[in-house]
Protein backbone atom coordinates (compact mmCIF):
# COMPACT_ATOMS: atom_id res chain seq x y z
CA UNK A 1 0.00 0.00 0.00
CA UNK A 2 3.01 2.67 0.56
CA UNK A 3 4.65 1.94 -2.81
CA UNK A 4 0.88 2.55 -4.46
CA UNK A 5 0.73 5.58 -2.31
CA UNK A 6 4.07 7.20 -2.82
CA UNK A 7 4.58 5.85 -6.52
CA UNK A 8 7.57 8.71 -7.25
CA UNK A 9 6.98 8.04 -11.10
CA UNK A 10 2.82 8.68 -10.83
CA UNK A 11 3.54 11.76 -8.68
CA UNK A 12 6.01 13.54 -11.10
CA UNK A 13 3.66 12.55 -13.90
CA UNK A 14 0.31 13.98 -11.72
CA UNK A 15 2.00 17.01 -10.55
CA UNK A 16 4.31 18.04 -12.84
CA UNK A 17 2.04 19.58 -16.01
CA UNK A 18 0.13 21.66 -13.45
CA UNK A 19 3.23 22.69 -11.36
CA UNK A 20 4.65 23.79 -14.75
CA UNK A 21 2.33 26.02 -16.45
CA UNK A 22 0.85 27.32 -13.01
CA UNK A 23 4.68 28.72 -12.79
CA UNK A 24 4.85 29.53 -16.57
CA UNK A 25 1.50 31.49 -16.67
CA UNK A 26 0.96 32.97 -13.21
CA UNK A 27 4.03 32.97 -10.79
CA UNK A 28 6.43 33.88 -13.44
CA UNK A 29 4.72 36.76 -14.75
CA UNK A 30 3.59 38.25 -11.12
CA UNK A 31 7.21 38.25 -9.90
CA UNK A 32 7.93 39.53 -13.72
CA UNK A 33 5.61 42.51 -12.94
CA UNK A 34 7.41 43.78 -9.69
CA UNK A 35 10.50 43.31 -11.26
CA UNK A 36 9.84 45.09 -14.64
CA UNK A 37 8.36 47.78 -12.93
CA UNK A 38 11.84 49.29 -11.61
CA UNK A 39 13.04 48.88 -15.42
CA UNK A 40 12.14 51.31 -18.57
CA UNK A 41 11.35 48.49 -21.77
CA UNK A 42 9.82 49.66 -23.92
CA UNK A 43 9.44 46.05 -26.08
CA UNK A 44 12.51 46.61 -28.85
CA UNK A 45 15.11 48.50 -26.76
CA UNK A 46 16.99 46.84 -23.88
CA UNK A 47 16.01 46.94 -20.50
CA UNK A 48 17.16 49.69 -18.47
CA UNK A 49 16.67 49.85 -14.66
CA UNK A 50 15.53 53.55 -13.45
CA UNK A 51 14.77 52.49 -9.69
CA UNK A 52 11.39 54.14 -8.56
CA UNK A 53 11.06 56.83 -11.79
CA UNK A 54 7.84 54.59 -12.96
CA UNK A 55 6.08 55.13 -9.52
CA UNK A 56 7.20 58.98 -9.02
CA UNK A 57 5.79 59.38 -12.98
CA UNK A 58 2.97 57.84 -11.92
CA UNK A 59 2.10 60.15 -9.06
CA UNK A 60 2.37 63.07 -11.51
CA UNK A 61 0.18 61.70 -14.15
CA UNK A 62 -3.33 63.08 -14.10
CA UNK A 63 -4.01 60.09 -15.79
CA UNK A 64 -3.22 58.04 -13.31
CA UNK A 65 -5.57 59.78 -10.10
CA UNK A 66 -8.19 59.78 -13.07
CA UNK A 67 -7.93 55.79 -13.32
CA UNK A 68 -7.98 55.34 -9.51
CA UNK A 69 -10.79 57.31 -9.07
CA UNK A 70 -12.59 55.60 -11.76
CA UNK A 71 -11.67 52.58 -10.03
CA UNK A 72 -13.13 53.54 -6.50
CA UNK A 73 -15.90 55.11 -8.18
CA UNK A 74 -16.96 51.62 -10.00
CA UNK A 75 -16.56 49.21 -7.29
CA UNK A 76 -18.37 51.69 -4.98
CA UNK A 77 -21.42 51.12 -7.38
CA UNK A 78 -21.38 47.64 -8.23
CA UNK A 79 -20.51 47.16 -4.73
CA UNK A 80 -23.68 48.82 -3.16
CA UNK A 81 -26.07 48.05 -5.77
CA UNK A 82 -24.85 44.09 -5.95
CA UNK A 83 -24.84 43.58 -2.13
CA UNK A 84 -27.87 45.83 -1.57
CA UNK A 85 -30.78 44.20 -4.32
CA UNK A 86 -28.87 40.85 -3.79
CA UNK A 87 -29.76 41.02 0.11
CA UNK A 88 -33.56 42.29 -0.44
CA UNK A 89 -33.92 39.97 -3.18
CA UNK A 90 -33.02 36.70 -1.35
CA UNK A 91 -34.63 37.43 1.58
CA UNK A 92 -37.83 37.85 -0.52
CA UNK A 93 -37.27 34.70 -2.26
CA UNK A 94 -36.56 32.50 0.67
CA UNK A 95 -39.79 33.27 2.13
CA UNK A 96 -41.51 29.88 2.14
CA UNK A 97 -44.78 31.36 1.01
CA UNK A 98 -43.47 33.26 -1.67
CA UNK A 99 -45.31 31.81 -5.23
CA UNK A 100 -42.47 31.30 -8.18
CA UNK A 101 -39.00 31.37 -6.24
CA UNK A 102 -37.54 29.10 -8.93
CA UNK A 103 -38.82 31.77 -11.82
CA UNK A 104 -37.36 34.77 -9.74
CA UNK A 105 -33.98 32.64 -9.31
CA UNK A 106 -33.80 32.12 -12.67
CA UNK A 107 -34.27 35.48 -14.15
CA UNK A 108 -32.19 37.24 -11.61
CA UNK A 109 -29.45 34.98 -12.81
CA UNK A 110 -29.45 34.76 -16.18
CA UNK A 111 -27.62 38.32 -17.14
CA UNK A 112 -24.64 36.56 -15.17
CA UNK A 113 -23.92 33.63 -17.71
CA UNK A 114 -24.08 36.12 -20.74
CA UNK A 115 -21.34 37.19 -22.46
CA UNK A 116 -19.90 40.48 -21.36
CA UNK A 117 -20.04 41.84 -24.64
CA UNK A 118 -23.47 41.43 -25.36
CA UNK A 119 -24.34 42.85 -22.38
CA UNK A 120 -22.40 45.79 -23.34
CA UNK A 121 -23.17 46.20 -26.80
CA UNK A 122 -27.33 45.37 -25.51
CA UNK A 123 -26.89 48.82 -22.81
CA UNK A 124 -25.35 50.71 -25.15
CA UNK A 125 -28.27 50.51 -27.55
CA UNK A 126 -30.32 50.78 -24.73
CA UNK A 127 -28.32 54.00 -23.70
CA UNK A 128 -28.07 55.06 -26.99
CA UNK A 129 -28.90 58.96 -27.51
CA UNK A 130 -30.97 59.28 -30.55
CA UNK A 131 -32.97 56.06 -30.13
CA UNK A 132 -32.12 54.33 -27.27
CA UNK A 133 -34.66 52.91 -25.38
CA UNK A 134 -34.20 54.50 -22.49
CA UNK A 135 -34.53 58.05 -24.47
CA UNK A 136 -37.76 56.77 -25.89
CA UNK A 137 -39.34 55.13 -22.72
CA UNK A 138 -38.90 58.50 -20.78
CA UNK A 139 -40.70 60.24 -24.25
CA UNK A 140 -43.22 58.15 -24.07
CA UNK A 141 -44.56 59.27 -20.33
CA UNK A 142 -43.78 62.22 -20.86
CA UNK A 143 -40.76 62.79 -18.77
CA UNK A 144 -38.20 65.59 -20.20
CA UNK A 145 -35.09 63.40 -19.36
CA UNK A 146 -33.77 62.27 -22.47
CA UNK A 147 -29.84 62.88 -22.69
CA UNK A 148 -26.66 61.30 -24.26
CA UNK A 149 -26.01 59.02 -21.30
CA UNK A 150 -22.13 58.05 -22.34
CA UNK A 151 -20.58 61.20 -23.64
CA UNK A 152 -20.56 63.44 -20.50
CA UNK A 153 -17.07 63.21 -18.84
CA UNK A 154 -18.33 63.39 -15.72
CA UNK A 155 -21.03 61.11 -15.74
CA UNK A 156 -20.30 58.23 -18.43
CA UNK A 157 -18.68 56.52 -15.28
CA UNK A 158 -22.00 55.50 -13.60
CA UNK A 159 -24.21 54.45 -16.71
CA UNK A 160 -21.11 52.00 -17.17
CA UNK A 161 -20.66 50.95 -13.55
CA UNK A 162 -24.47 50.28 -13.61
CA UNK A 163 -24.15 48.01 -16.24
CA UNK A 164 -21.89 45.84 -14.28
CA UNK A 165 -23.97 46.13 -11.48
CA UNK A 166 -26.84 45.09 -13.07
CA UNK A 167 -25.38 42.21 -14.70
CA UNK A 168 -23.61 40.99 -11.61
CA UNK A 169 -26.09 41.59 -8.93
CA UNK A 170 -27.77 37.69 -9.67
CA UNK A 171 -23.97 36.45 -8.87
CA UNK A 172 -24.34 37.89 -5.13
CA UNK A 173 -28.19 37.08 -4.99
CA UNK A 174 -27.35 33.23 -5.47
CA UNK A 175 -24.26 33.69 -3.09
CA UNK A 176 -26.37 34.90 -0.03
CA UNK A 177 -29.50 32.72 -1.34
CA UNK A 178 -26.99 29.75 -0.67
CA UNK A 179 -25.70 31.01 3.07
CA UNK A 180 -29.36 31.67 3.92
CA UNK A 181 -30.05 28.08 2.87
CA UNK A 182 -27.49 27.07 5.34
CA UNK A 183 -28.42 28.54 8.31
CA UNK A 184 -30.40 25.91 10.51
CA UNK A 185 -33.92 26.21 10.58
CA UNK A 186 -33.32 25.67 14.79
CA UNK A 187 -32.13 29.09 15.08
CA UNK A 188 -35.20 30.75 13.56
CA UNK A 189 -37.73 28.36 15.64
CA UNK A 190 -36.35 29.50 18.73
CA UNK A 191 -36.36 33.33 17.60
CA UNK A 192 -40.10 32.64 16.68
CA UNK A 193 -40.98 31.02 20.37
CA UNK A 194 -38.96 33.97 21.84
CA UNK A 195 -41.43 36.41 20.08
CA UNK A 196 -39.09 37.98 17.22
CA UNK A 197 -40.76 39.28 14.20
CA UNK A 198 -39.44 37.98 10.79
CA UNK A 199 -37.55 41.14 10.61
CA UNK A 200 -36.25 41.38 14.04
CA UNK A 201 -35.27 37.90 13.00
CA UNK A 202 -33.31 38.69 9.52
CA UNK A 203 -31.52 41.30 11.22
CA UNK A 204 -30.64 39.41 14.99
CA UNK A 205 -30.20 36.01 13.17
CA UNK A 206 -29.49 35.60 9.07
CA UNK A 207 -27.56 38.84 8.81
CA UNK A 208 -25.06 38.18 11.31
CA UNK A 209 -24.97 33.83 9.99
CA UNK A 210 -23.84 35.52 6.70
CA UNK A 211 -20.90 37.30 7.62
CA UNK A 212 -18.75 34.87 5.60
CA UNK A 213 -21.18 34.93 2.28
CA UNK A 214 -21.06 38.67 2.89
CA UNK A 215 -17.24 39.16 2.88
CA UNK A 216 -16.90 37.08 -0.18
CA UNK A 217 -19.66 39.36 -1.85
CA UNK A 218 -17.51 42.30 -1.13
CA UNK A 219 -14.14 41.30 -1.72
CA UNK A 220 -15.89 39.62 -5.35
CA UNK A 221 -17.06 43.21 -5.82
CA UNK A 222 -14.80 45.47 -4.62
CA UNK A 223 -11.59 43.34 -6.48
CA UNK A 224 -13.64 42.92 -9.75
CA UNK A 225 -14.57 46.93 -9.53
CA UNK A 226 -11.00 47.95 -9.04
CA UNK A 227 -10.05 45.70 -12.11
CA UNK A 228 -12.94 47.12 -14.09
CA UNK A 229 -11.92 47.15 -18.11
CA UNK A 230 -14.12 45.49 -20.14
CA UNK A 231 -16.72 47.78 -19.77
CA UNK A 232 -15.30 51.10 -19.96
CA UNK A 233 -13.61 49.35 -22.93
CA UNK A 234 -16.39 48.27 -24.75
CA UNK A 235 -18.87 51.07 -24.21
CA UNK A 236 -17.01 54.21 -24.37
CA UNK A 237 -13.38 53.35 -24.90
CA UNK A 238 -11.95 55.36 -21.70
CA UNK A 239 -13.67 58.55 -23.14
CA UNK A 240 -15.44 60.84 -23.45
CA UNK A 241 -11.27 62.16 -23.66
CA UNK A 242 -9.49 60.18 -21.01
CA UNK A 243 -12.44 60.19 -18.59
CA UNK A 244 -13.71 57.02 -18.23
CA UNK A 245 -9.74 54.69 -17.79
CA UNK A 246 -9.26 52.87 -15.25
CA UNK A 247 -5.66 51.03 -13.60
CA UNK A 248 -5.94 48.04 -15.93
CA UNK A 249 -7.41 50.16 -19.11
CA UNK A 250 -4.00 52.31 -18.66
CA UNK A 251 -2.28 49.18 -18.31
CA UNK A 252 -3.94 47.25 -21.39
CA UNK A 253 -2.77 50.76 -23.26
CA UNK A 254 0.72 50.35 -22.61
CA UNK A 255 0.68 47.43 -24.47
CA UNK A 256 -1.68 48.40 -27.47
CA UNK A 257 -0.42 51.65 -27.84
CA UNK A 258 2.22 52.97 -26.38
CA UNK A 259 4.60 50.40 -25.91
CA UNK A 260 5.71 51.65 -22.18
CA UNK A 261 5.60 47.93 -21.01
CA UNK A 262 7.53 49.16 -17.55
CA UNK A 263 5.37 51.85 -16.76
CA UNK A 264 2.73 49.75 -17.56
CA UNK A 265 3.62 47.29 -15.34
CA UNK A 266 3.94 49.68 -12.03
CA UNK A 267 0.41 50.32 -12.29
CA UNK A 268 -0.02 46.15 -12.42
CA UNK A 269 1.59 46.69 -9.34
CA UNK A 270 -0.61 49.75 -7.99
CA UNK A 271 -3.54 47.36 -8.77
CA UNK A 272 -2.07 44.33 -7.04
CA UNK A 273 -1.63 46.30 -4.19
CA UNK A 274 -4.60 48.17 -3.73
CA UNK A 275 -6.53 44.47 -4.43
CA UNK A 276 -4.20 43.15 -1.43
CA UNK A 277 -5.34 45.95 0.31
CA UNK A 278 -8.92 45.94 0.24
CA UNK A 279 -9.06 42.30 0.65
CA UNK A 280 -7.05 42.56 4.11
CA UNK A 281 -9.35 45.91 5.25
CA UNK A 282 -13.26 43.91 4.56
CA UNK A 283 -11.16 40.48 5.98
CA UNK A 284 -10.38 42.65 9.26
CA UNK A 285 -13.92 44.32 8.74
CA UNK A 286 -15.85 41.18 8.92
CA UNK A 287 -13.64 39.13 11.34
CA UNK A 288 -14.90 40.11 14.48
CA UNK A 289 -16.38 36.30 15.30
CA UNK A 290 -16.33 33.40 13.17
CA UNK A 291 -19.42 31.76 12.91
CA UNK A 292 -19.59 27.93 13.31
CA UNK A 293 -22.79 25.78 13.18
CA UNK B 1 -53.47 42.31 13.55
CA UNK B 2 -49.94 40.61 13.04
CA UNK B 3 -51.19 38.97 10.21
CA UNK B 4 -52.48 42.11 8.35
CA UNK B 5 -49.34 43.64 8.38
CA UNK B 6 -47.63 40.14 6.91
CA UNK B 7 -50.10 40.28 4.38
CA UNK B 8 -48.80 44.21 3.23
CA UNK B 9 -45.45 42.88 3.64
CA UNK B 10 -45.91 40.36 1.75
CA UNK B 11 -47.40 42.06 -1.13
CA UNK B 12 -44.81 45.35 -1.14
CA UNK B 13 -41.87 42.39 -1.46
CA UNK B 14 -44.15 40.17 -4.25
CA UNK B 15 -44.34 43.35 -6.25
CA UNK B 16 -40.23 44.53 -6.01
CA UNK B 17 -39.51 41.00 -6.90
CA UNK B 18 -41.60 41.46 -9.99
CA UNK B 19 -40.24 44.62 -10.63
CA UNK B 20 -36.65 43.76 -10.71
CA UNK B 21 -37.46 40.27 -12.69
CA UNK B 22 -38.64 42.92 -15.61
CA UNK B 23 -35.66 44.93 -15.20
CA UNK B 24 -33.55 41.72 -15.31
CA UNK B 25 -35.51 40.30 -18.33
CA UNK B 26 -37.12 42.74 -20.24
CA UNK B 27 -33.29 44.00 -21.61
CA UNK B 28 -33.19 40.36 -23.14
CA UNK B 29 -36.11 39.61 -24.42
CA UNK B 30 -35.75 43.13 -26.13
CA UNK B 31 -32.87 42.13 -27.66
CA UNK B 32 -34.73 38.80 -28.72
CA UNK B 33 -37.46 41.22 -30.03
CA UNK B 34 -35.18 43.47 -32.06
CA UNK B 35 -33.14 40.35 -33.73
CA UNK B 36 -36.68 39.88 -35.81
CA UNK B 37 -37.21 43.39 -36.47
CA UNK B 38 -35.76 45.65 -39.11
CA UNK B 39 -34.60 49.43 -38.28
CA UNK B 40 -37.71 51.17 -38.90
CA UNK B 41 -39.66 49.09 -36.51
CA UNK B 42 -37.19 49.47 -33.79
CA UNK B 43 -36.82 53.41 -34.26
CA UNK B 44 -40.32 54.03 -35.14
CA UNK B 45 -43.12 51.94 -35.31
CA UNK B 46 -42.60 49.99 -32.82
CA UNK B 47 -39.50 49.75 -30.11
CA UNK B 48 -40.96 47.95 -27.67
CA UNK B 49 -43.39 45.35 -28.26
CA UNK B 50 -42.57 42.26 -30.12
CA UNK B 51 -42.34 42.09 -33.61
CA UNK B 52 -44.75 41.89 -36.27
CA UNK B 53 -43.47 39.85 -38.78
CA UNK B 54 -40.54 37.39 -37.83
CA UNK B 55 -37.69 38.77 -40.02
CA UNK B 56 -35.84 35.36 -39.79
CA UNK B 57 -33.33 37.07 -42.56
CA UNK B 58 -31.37 38.62 -39.83
CA UNK B 59 -30.20 35.69 -38.57
CA UNK B 60 -29.20 34.21 -41.84
CA UNK B 61 -27.34 37.83 -42.43
CA UNK B 62 -25.13 37.33 -38.85
CA UNK B 63 -24.18 33.90 -39.92
CA UNK B 64 -23.56 34.57 -44.03
CA UNK B 65 -22.51 37.86 -44.08
CA UNK B 66 -20.31 38.52 -40.67
CA UNK B 67 -17.51 36.07 -39.22
CA UNK B 68 -19.92 34.76 -36.34
CA UNK B 69 -19.42 30.86 -37.82
CA UNK B 70 -16.05 31.29 -37.39
CA UNK B 71 -15.52 33.08 -33.85
CA UNK B 72 -18.52 30.32 -32.72
CA UNK B 73 -16.08 27.57 -33.68
CA UNK B 74 -12.74 29.76 -32.51
CA UNK B 75 -15.17 29.68 -28.68
CA UNK B 76 -15.76 26.36 -28.79
CA UNK B 77 -12.09 24.98 -29.55
CA UNK B 78 -10.65 27.49 -26.55
CA UNK B 79 -13.40 26.75 -23.80
CA UNK B 80 -13.66 22.90 -24.34
CA UNK B 81 -9.73 22.40 -24.98
CA UNK B 82 -9.85 24.70 -21.99
CA UNK B 83 -12.00 22.91 -19.88
CA UNK B 84 -10.49 19.48 -20.66
CA UNK B 85 -7.09 20.44 -19.32
CA UNK B 86 -8.30 22.12 -16.80
CA UNK B 87 -10.28 19.42 -15.32
CA UNK B 88 -7.42 16.26 -16.30
CA UNK B 89 -4.39 18.57 -14.73
CA UNK B 90 -6.59 19.66 -11.48
CA UNK B 91 -7.60 16.24 -10.82
CA UNK B 92 -4.77 14.66 -11.43
CA UNK B 93 -2.47 17.11 -9.38
CA UNK B 94 -5.54 17.28 -6.10
CA UNK B 95 -5.10 13.35 -6.41
CA UNK B 96 -1.15 13.97 -5.85
CA UNK B 97 -1.54 16.51 -3.20
CA UNK B 98 -4.24 15.01 -1.62
CA UNK B 99 -3.94 11.25 -1.34
CA UNK B 100 -0.80 10.37 -2.02
CA UNK B 101 2.60 10.79 0.30
CA UNK B 102 6.06 12.56 -0.47
CA UNK B 103 7.90 15.23 0.26
CA UNK B 104 6.68 18.99 -0.52
CA UNK B 105 2.86 17.97 -0.75
CA UNK B 106 1.86 20.95 0.95
CA UNK B 107 3.93 23.44 0.47
CA UNK B 108 2.76 22.49 -3.61
CA UNK B 109 -0.79 22.54 -2.51
CA UNK B 110 -0.76 26.32 -1.03
CA UNK B 111 1.91 27.12 -4.20
CA UNK B 112 -1.16 26.25 -6.80
CA UNK B 113 -4.06 27.49 -4.90
CA UNK B 114 -2.42 31.34 -4.45
CA UNK B 115 -3.62 31.35 -7.79
CA UNK B 116 -7.10 32.28 -6.34
CA UNK B 117 -5.58 35.49 -4.99
CA UNK B 118 -3.59 36.77 -8.03
CA UNK B 119 -5.44 39.23 -9.98
CA UNK B 120 -5.72 38.69 -13.24
CA UNK B 121 -5.28 41.44 -15.58
CA UNK B 122 -2.07 42.30 -12.89
CA UNK B 123 -0.60 39.76 -15.14
CA UNK B 124 -1.32 41.13 -18.49
CA UNK B 125 2.15 43.16 -19.85
CA UNK B 126 4.22 39.54 -19.00
CA UNK B 127 1.94 37.14 -20.16
CA UNK B 128 1.51 39.34 -23.42
CA UNK B 129 5.42 39.34 -23.78
CA UNK B 130 5.88 35.90 -22.81
CA UNK B 131 3.11 34.77 -25.27
CA UNK B 132 4.43 36.98 -28.02
CA UNK B 133 8.40 35.36 -26.92
CA UNK B 134 6.47 32.04 -27.58
CA UNK B 135 5.46 33.18 -31.16
CA UNK B 136 1.90 31.38 -30.28
CA UNK B 137 0.26 34.95 -30.39
CA UNK B 138 -2.96 34.42 -32.42
CA UNK B 139 -3.67 30.66 -32.03
CA UNK B 140 -6.14 29.18 -30.08
CA UNK B 141 -3.12 27.90 -27.93
CA UNK B 142 -2.20 31.96 -26.67
CA UNK B 143 -5.49 31.42 -25.05
CA UNK B 144 -6.10 27.85 -23.36
CA UNK B 145 -2.55 28.05 -21.88
CA UNK B 146 -3.55 31.30 -19.84
CA UNK B 147 -6.92 30.03 -19.50
CA UNK B 148 -6.53 27.21 -18.59
CA UNK B 149 -3.77 28.71 -15.79
CA UNK B 150 -5.91 30.65 -14.23
CA UNK B 151 -8.43 28.14 -13.63
CA UNK B 152 -6.04 25.59 -12.22
CA UNK B 153 -6.22 27.35 -8.42
CA UNK B 154 -9.54 27.08 -8.21
CA UNK B 155 -10.22 23.34 -9.65
CA UNK B 156 -7.61 22.15 -7.43
CA UNK B 157 -9.04 23.50 -4.71
CA UNK B 158 -12.68 21.97 -5.36
CA UNK B 159 -11.04 17.95 -6.51
CA UNK B 160 -9.07 18.79 -2.95
CA UNK B 161 -11.99 18.80 -1.00
CA UNK B 162 -13.57 16.08 -2.96
CA UNK B 163 -10.90 13.51 -2.40
CA UNK B 164 -10.46 14.53 1.14
CA UNK B 165 -14.03 12.99 1.49
CA UNK B 166 -13.38 9.76 -0.10
CA UNK B 167 -12.50 6.47 2.06
CA UNK B 168 -9.21 4.89 1.63
CA UNK B 169 -10.47 1.43 1.35
CA UNK B 170 -11.21 1.80 -2.25
CA UNK B 171 -7.34 2.29 -2.98
CA UNK B 172 -6.67 -0.86 -0.94
CA UNK B 173 -9.45 -3.07 -2.51
CA UNK B 174 -8.09 -1.97 -5.94
CA UNK B 175 -4.72 -2.33 -4.62
CA UNK B 176 -5.09 -6.03 -3.86
CA UNK B 177 -6.66 -6.68 -6.50
CA UNK B 178 -4.00 -5.96 -8.53
CA UNK B 179 -4.72 -3.11 -10.41
CA UNK B 180 -1.58 -0.36 -10.65
CA UNK B 181 -1.83 3.32 -9.37
CA UNK B 182 -3.15 4.89 -12.94
CA UNK B 183 -5.57 2.07 -13.35
CA UNK B 184 -7.20 2.85 -10.08
CA UNK B 185 -7.58 6.47 -10.40
CA UNK B 186 -8.77 6.42 -13.77
CA UNK B 187 -11.27 3.56 -13.43
CA UNK B 188 -12.04 3.83 -9.51
CA UNK B 189 -11.10 7.17 -7.88
CA UNK B 190 -12.61 9.74 -11.24
CA UNK B 191 -16.01 8.22 -11.14
CA UNK B 192 -16.81 8.96 -7.20
CA UNK B 193 -15.90 12.53 -8.23
CA UNK B 194 -18.55 13.03 -11.22
CA UNK B 195 -20.12 15.74 -8.94
CA UNK B 196 -17.04 17.60 -8.31
CA UNK B 197 -15.86 17.39 -12.19
CA UNK B 198 -19.77 18.55 -13.72
CA UNK B 199 -19.72 21.49 -11.05
CA UNK B 200 -16.09 22.65 -13.20
CA UNK B 201 -16.82 21.80 -16.40
CA UNK B 202 -20.00 24.42 -16.27
CA UNK B 203 -17.94 26.76 -14.25
CA UNK B 204 -14.71 26.93 -16.30
CA UNK B 205 -17.16 26.68 -20.07
CA UNK B 206 -18.47 29.45 -18.79
CA UNK B 207 -15.38 31.36 -17.68
CA UNK B 208 -13.92 30.84 -20.87
CA UNK B 209 -16.44 31.87 -23.26
CA UNK B 210 -17.09 34.48 -21.68
CA UNK B 211 -13.61 35.64 -21.41
CA UNK B 212 -12.90 38.84 -22.85
CA UNK B 213 -10.08 41.08 -21.41
CA UNK B 214 -7.00 38.49 -22.37
CA UNK B 215 -8.69 37.70 -25.53
CA UNK B 216 -8.57 41.15 -26.85
CA UNK B 217 -4.91 41.63 -26.17
CA UNK B 218 -3.39 38.27 -27.47
CA UNK B 219 -6.27 37.94 -30.33
CA UNK B 220 -5.63 40.34 -33.38
CA UNK B 221 -6.39 38.21 -36.29
CA UNK B 222 -9.49 37.79 -37.30
CA UNK B 223 -9.82 34.28 -37.88
CA UNK B 224 -8.62 33.47 -34.75
CA UNK B 225 -11.29 35.90 -32.51
CA UNK B 226 -13.46 34.25 -29.73
CA UNK B 227 -17.05 35.46 -29.49
CA UNK B 228 -16.92 38.02 -27.11
CA UNK B 229 -14.03 39.55 -29.15
CA UNK B 230 -15.76 39.49 -32.62
CA UNK B 231 -19.21 40.88 -31.66
CA UNK B 232 -16.91 44.31 -31.20
CA UNK B 233 -17.99 44.56 -35.22
CA UNK B 234 -21.12 46.47 -34.06
CA UNK B 235 -19.14 48.87 -31.79
CA UNK B 236 -20.34 52.55 -32.73
CA UNK B 237 -22.08 51.20 -35.34
CA UNK B 238 -25.50 52.38 -33.99
CA UNK B 239 -27.45 53.26 -37.11
CA UNK B 240 -26.49 50.29 -39.41
CA UNK B 241 -27.90 47.65 -39.19
CA UNK B 242 -29.74 46.78 -35.69
CA UNK B 243 -31.80 43.30 -36.55
CA UNK B 244 -28.75 41.80 -37.57
CA UNK B 245 -26.98 42.81 -34.53
CA UNK B 246 -29.16 41.77 -32.39
CA UNK B 247 -29.40 38.87 -33.99
CA UNK B 248 -25.48 38.21 -33.24
CA UNK B 249 -26.24 38.78 -29.46
CA UNK B 250 -29.11 35.98 -29.40
CA UNK B 251 -26.43 33.72 -31.41
CA UNK B 252 -23.82 34.54 -29.20
CA UNK B 253 -25.87 34.10 -26.02
CA UNK B 254 -27.93 30.83 -26.68
CA UNK B 255 -24.81 27.99 -25.15
CA UNK B 256 -24.74 29.77 -22.38
CA UNK B 257 -28.18 30.32 -21.55
CA UNK B 258 -29.25 26.99 -22.70
CA UNK B 259 -26.88 25.51 -20.55
CA UNK B 260 -27.98 27.19 -17.89
CA UNK B 261 -31.78 26.73 -17.90
CA UNK B 262 -30.89 23.04 -18.44
CA UNK B 263 -28.74 23.27 -15.34
CA UNK B 264 -29.80 25.96 -13.18
CA UNK B 265 -29.16 24.19 -9.68
CA UNK B 266 -25.32 23.08 -11.13
CA UNK B 267 -24.63 26.70 -12.88
CA UNK B 268 -25.04 28.24 -9.56
CA UNK B 269 -24.09 25.26 -7.45
CA UNK B 270 -20.38 25.85 -9.60
CA UNK B 271 -20.99 29.65 -9.38
CA UNK B 272 -21.45 29.67 -5.63
CA UNK B 273 -18.63 26.89 -4.65
CA UNK B 274 -16.20 29.73 -5.51
CA UNK B 275 -17.94 31.68 -2.01
CA UNK B 276 -17.42 27.88 -0.03
CA UNK B 277 -14.31 27.75 -1.36
CA UNK B 278 -13.06 31.28 -0.67
CA UNK B 279 -14.90 32.33 2.03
Amino acid sequence: MNTFFSNKKAIAIFVLPTLLLFTVIVFYPLLNVMYGSFFDYKGLTPQTFIGLEHYKRLMTDSLFYTSLKNGLIFAAIITVYQIVFATILAFAVNNATMKGRSFFRVVYFIPVVLSITVVCQLWLSILNAENGLLNQFFEIIGLDYQQDWLSDRYKAIFPISFTNAWQYMGYHFALILAGIKSIPQTYYEAAKIDGASTLKAHLKITIPMLAETYKFCLIMAVTGGLNAYTNMHIMTSGGPGTSTYTLTYMMVRSINKTYEFGYGMSSAVILVLECLLATIFINRLLARDRIQY
Amino acid sequence: MAKKRHLISHTIYRIFLWCYALFSLYPLIWMGFNSLKNNQEIFETNPFGPPTAFRFENYIKALSQYNVPQYFINSIIVSVATVTFTIVLGMMFSYATSRMRWKGQNIAKIYVSMGMFIPIQALFIPIFLLISRMGIVNTHLSLILPYTAFNLAFSTLVFYGFFRSIPFELEEAACIDGAGIFRTFFKIIVPTIKPAIATLIIFIFLQSWNEFPLASILISDEGMKTLPLGLLFFQGSFSTEWGPMAATMVIASCPTVIIYILFSNQVEKAMTVGGAVKG
